[in-house]
């Protein structure tokens, strides 16, 4: 699943592919100057601050967005098609089913305005949860809505799979089984997932793909494999109460500097200077160093970039 | 890209199986099953009163001998009341409860979300809603207004109130179901503007009660070209302008010079002689209605509430073309 993406791959393989994406609501850009490229089969974990743009992100992918600029293609056909429809699952936040409806008419839902439903998976997901077919949605709890959900969205049988903080208002308990159900699911059909969450220790555990969003643009994007060992923590001797110049050559993404001693969070550019003491950081001080200094150049591991018009590798 | 094998054989075998309400018809029936449940409930209802009362009135003038003699007074009691007043409200009704809801309460509840991330795009969505809308509002309408005609048009003339009255005249023929679909998609564009339920409805009541009055009061009595009728002044109007709805009322000279009604309205009767006499007036001159032309204008009306439903309609599937609901 984790293998590495290589840019020569065609344009399929992308499951999607954002180019200047942007949107400007009347208060302001909510997302702008976006490009990334997310590489089929992956769980994708999407990062931000609130009003990072997350969701008009996952907005732009689902259709419920229109673009103020630039292209947004899911498995290379332009988002604005209506083929696009068949091929992504969205979940939204507070995971809208309607409230009169049963379980069973819940799944015939899908069943009626999705061509490739797949009936069998989605019964399953609800039976493995106990949830008679009878009920009415509005009578479950919010694990159990949760669990309808999710079958709705597998049942669809997508290639993509879109979160928008999906277990945010689950207990523990029910996190966790959802967790397990989403990534089993996933796995075993090759569903590439893009899952918005605060939770980063959720997107440690089921993540190997990561894009960070602040302040309405792309901060990161790539391998989480590759994205953290990409960054080394670095304790020093300041040199009169600022950063040392040895720095310089290294991407610094945050800095600390603490009376004689400073902390910094960098990119090394090239071997780093025997005095310091150096460690690995953990994906929680990655994230967070990038979501604090907006300033920071923005880093995508090999693939992740879409290089400029034309360049679209064949 | 994806290779999860495909359950082919349950997708023919559901191909197969024959459906006869699926899609989004069978989502949009499952969706308003209470409310198409309850117009279907108020139209029986409203259709039985409007045969029962029908059926007393043509008893009492059959046991008068009518029309040969004089129908008893009254000859219909507080019911008609009832039932005109219904009729009356029954456009304003449909738009508050079926039009205002109609998009508003999936935009409030999120399942406009849910039905358009499914595989159906959104003008597919809105067509299938607002085709069950205006299909049952349409039916619901037409066959109360063709029964409370078929109650009204043969004893007009015993009944109360003149038929370009609102009561009558956007009750009955194709004006009661031309208005309601005009209101019902004003409700529905309020409700998609809006996007909350509670606000849509008393926008879209406010709205409809507003219409009415405007349409009362400045559009029903332009829907058609006036005649005139001139008689001499000392004359009554002959029977045959009975049922003709009066405009407006003036008095003439022989040479067809009209002048006010009041014109000659002097403290003594000595003095609107000398006027009437110094002006030449020698006709009452009528600006009328005929009842005959009632049909023709209730189709201009019902036209141009088709033409704003039209606008409406295809306002509200360009809104949602260009942005999400």
């Amino acid at each position: 699943m984790a293998e590495t993406s290589t840019p020569e791959r065609v344009s399929g393989t992308w499951a999607l592919e954002a180019r200047g994406l942007g949107k400007r609501y009347r208060r302001g850009w909510a997302l702008r100057d976006c490009s990334f490229r997310l590489p089929a089969g992956r769980i994708c974990g999407l990062v931000g601050p609130n009003g990072a743009g997350k969701s008009t992100l996952l907005g732009l992918a689902t259709r419920q967005v229109e673009p103020t600029e630039g292209e947004l293609r899911v498995f290379g056909v332009p988002v604005g098609d209506s083929a696009v429809m068949p091929r992504f699952a969205f979940l939204g936040q507070d995971k809208p089913l309607f409230k009169r409806f049963t379980v069973a008419e819940t799944l015939r839902l899908g069943r009626e305005l999705n061509p490739g439903w797949d009936a069998a998976a989605a019964e399953r997901i609800v039976r493995s949860g106990d949830i008679p077919a009878h009920a009415r949605i509005g009578t479950l709890s919010g694990g159990q809505r949760t669990r309808v959900a999710f079958a709705l969205a597998f049942g669809k049988r997508p290639d993509l799979l879109l979160l928008d903080e999906p277990m945010s208002d689950l207990d523990p308990l029910a996190r966790d089984e959802m967790g397990t159900l989403l990534m089993a699911e996933a796995v075993e059909r090759g569903t590439t997932v893009m899952m918005s969450s605060h939770m980063l220790a959720e997107l440690e555990d089921m993540c190997d793909y990561l894009l960070v969003v602040s302040q309405g643009r792309v901060r990161m994007a790539g391998d989480a494999d590759a994205l953290v060992p990409a960054h080394t923590l670095v304790t020093g001797v300041t040199r009169d109460g600022s950063l040392p110049s040895a720095l310089d050559g290294h991407t610094v993404i945050e800095n600390r500097v603490q009376g004689r001693q400073f902390q910094a969070m960098v990119r090394p550019g090239g071997p780093l200077s025997a005095d310091w003491q150096v460690s690995e950081p953990s994906l929680e001080e990655v994230l967070l160093a990038y979501l604090r200094s907006p300033d920071a150049p923005a880093l995508y591991t090999p693939g992740a970039r879409v290089e400029a018009e034309g360049t679209q590798a064949a | 890209m994806s290779t999860i094998p495909t359950l082919t054989d349950t997708r023919e075998g559901r191909a197969t199986r024959p459906r006869f309400l699926g899609g989004l018809t069978w989502l949009v029936l499952r969706q308003h099953r209470i409310t198409t449940l309850a117009v279907l409930a108020l139209v029986v209802f409203t259709s039985l009163w409007i045969v029962y009362q029908r059926n007393e009135l043509t008893q009492l003038l059959d046991a008068a001998g009518w029309p040969a003699k004089e129908a008893p007074i009254p000859v219909v009691g507080r019911q008609y009341e009832y039932l005109t007043m219904l009729l009356g409200s029954l456009p304003v009704v449909l738009a508050v409860f079926l039009g205002a809801p109609l998009i508003a309460a999936d935009q409030e509840q999120g399942t406009a979300q849910l039905v358009t991330t499914q595989s159906v795009t959104r003008r597919r969505w809105l067509t299938a809603k607002l085709g069950w809308c205006f299909l049952t509002v349409l039916a619901g309408c037409a066959v109360l207004s063709a029964l409370f005609t078929w109650f009204w048009q043969p004893h007009r003339s015993v009944l109360a109130g003149n038929w370009l009255e609102g009561e009558i005249f956007d009750s009955t023929g194709p004006m009661l179901p031309a208005l309601a679909l005009f209101l019902t998609a004003a409700g529905v564009t309020i409700g998609l503007l809006l996007r909350r339920v509670l606000a849509a409805m008393v926008a879209t009541f406010v709205f409809s009660v507003g219409a009415q009055v405007v349409w009362g009061e400045l559009i029903r009595r332009k829907l058609g070209t006036p005649r005139f009728v001139t008689y001499p002044l000392d004359g009554d109007l002959p029977a045959r302008f009975q049922d003709a709805y009066e405009l407006d009322r003036w008095v003439g000279s022989a040479d067809g010079t009209l002048y006010g009604w009041g014109v000659c309205a002097e403290a003594t009767e000595k003095a609107t002689d000398a006027c009437i006499e110094e002006k030449g007036i020698v006709d009452n001159v009528v600006e009328y209605y005929a009842h005959s032309q009632m049909a023709g204008m209730q189709w201009a009306g019902a036209g141009i509430l088709i033409a704003g439903t039209a606008l409406l309609t295809g306002f509200v599937l360009w809104w949602a073309s260009r942005r999400p609901v």
